[in-house]
């Protein structure tokens, strides 16, 4: 409860100082990662679905959300390559189901993306094939952002009296 | 405000006494446990710490167990809050949950393990504290009952009741007023006097509004 608290009281605090104020703008806001992070990671620690869904009730919902997805595999292989030390509460260590970090990150991220393919559906979710190459998927996200964003209507705004 | 499906109504209102209020913690079920949850609610400076000083006593004379928890006493949270509320960047929803967190932590480390083993858990000040501020900052209510809906009905709840007049004096006799009990953030004046009264009424507002839609006994914690 203490780190989906914590989480949520970061959030908060950046989306009244990094979100809003630029959206106010009219700007465009690319948040790496965002509150469904939160729901699928809370939710694989136990922490009840429907209760984080209203905590998080404060969040603008985005324009526009890509969900990049890989088998457990392929981002535990990633890791590997990269001799990336898991941390702690990525692996999921905390929940104590294996004293092994890698291992116990298979059985905890494994479950996380079990529960982000549960919000695709929810929330409608665009999915991008994260095993491609990365120009690949990149240029699938430009079409994505130039089919569900109408840039033509963003611009920046000073509108209101001061 | 409150509407029956409201999961926290008034002091306990529609609490069921030892169970979670609302949607609660899955992966912690606490049916049955044998130990006794007291809270004691009041505003600032109405002397909460005295009587839960004097009823512990009483309790552990009389062979109880007893523990005590307070409101941003968690060792997780209370530095933490202590940082935010030094400086300039708090505003009314980190506020809130930063409390809640607090909270959180207390509740799974604290308050569950002691009545799981049959202690009498004594809280200077519960939810309702949050609830009463968070109404005076105009939080959304529904979502703050929600967001506590993880908390326990305690068996029982104490409301320290006190005139703003009565308060003043006894603040000022103690400890003097500081920025956060004076509601100082709210920017109600720059006069911490003037503030300390208005915020404080308004607070006294909130509570006497969930005291008055549960079935509370009366007993002022001023002489009238």
């Amino acid at each position: 409860m203490t780190f989906s608290l914590l989480h949520a009281t970061d959030f908060a605090d950046r989306l009244l100082y990094k979100i809003v104020p630029p959206l106010k703008a009219g700007m465009i806001v690319l948040a790496d990662r965002y509150a469904y992070t939160a729901f699928a990671r809370d939710a694989t620690r136990g922490v009840d679905r429907q209760w984080v869904r209203e905590l998080y009730s404060f969040a603008v919902r985005p324009d526009l959300t890509l969900y990049f997805r890989v088998p457990i595999d392929v981002s535990v292989d990633r890791l590997m390559a990269r001799r990336v030390k898991l941390k702690f509460y990525e692996a999921g260590m905390d929940l104590g189901w294996s004293a092994n970090p890698v291992e116990s990150f298979r059985l905890f991220q494994g479950k996380v993306l079990d529960e982000y393919d549960q919000l695709v559906q929810e929330f409608g979710l665009e999915v991008v094939d994260a095993k491609g190459s990365i120009t690949e998927q990149q240029r699938y996200v430009r079409t994505l952002v130039t089919q569900h964003v109408k840039m033509s209507r963003v611009e920046m705004v000073d509108d209101e009296p001061v | 405000m409150t509407s029956p499906s409201d999961p926290i109504e008034g002091l306990n209102g529609n609490g069921q006494a030892g169970r979670y209020y609302g949607r609660g913690i899955p992966y912690l079920p606490i049916d049955g446990y044998p130990g006794k949850l007291i809270a004691i609610e009041g505003t600032d400076g109405v002397g909460r710490s005295t009587q839960i000083q004097l009823l512990r006593e009483w309790l552990e004379v009389k062979g109880y167990g007893v523990i005590e928890t307070g409101w941003t006493r968690s060792p997780l949270m209370q530095p933490t809050i202590e940082i935010a509320k030094s400086s300039n960047t708090l505003n009314k929803l980190t506020f809130v949950l930063l409390y809640a967190t607090d909270f959180a932590d207390r509740l799974e480390k604290e308050i569950i393990p002691a009545l799981k083993a049959g202690f009498v858990v004594l809280s200077d000040r519960y939810i309702f504290t949050a609830l009463a501020r968070a109404g005076v900052r105009g939080v959304d209510r529904q979502w703050l009952r929600n967001v506590y809906g993880f908390a326990i009905a305690p068996h029982l709840v104490f409301y320290l009741n006190i005139d703003v007049k009565t308060l003043i004096g006894r603040v000022l006799e103690s400890r003097g007023m500081d920025f956060w009990e004076s509601g100082m953030d709210l920017k109600l004046g720059d006069d911490i006097y003037d503030s300390f009264r208005a915020y404080q009424l308004k607070l006294l507002r909130e509570y006497q509004s969930m005291a008055d839609s549960s079935n509370q006994r009366r007993n002022p914690a001023s002489p009238r």
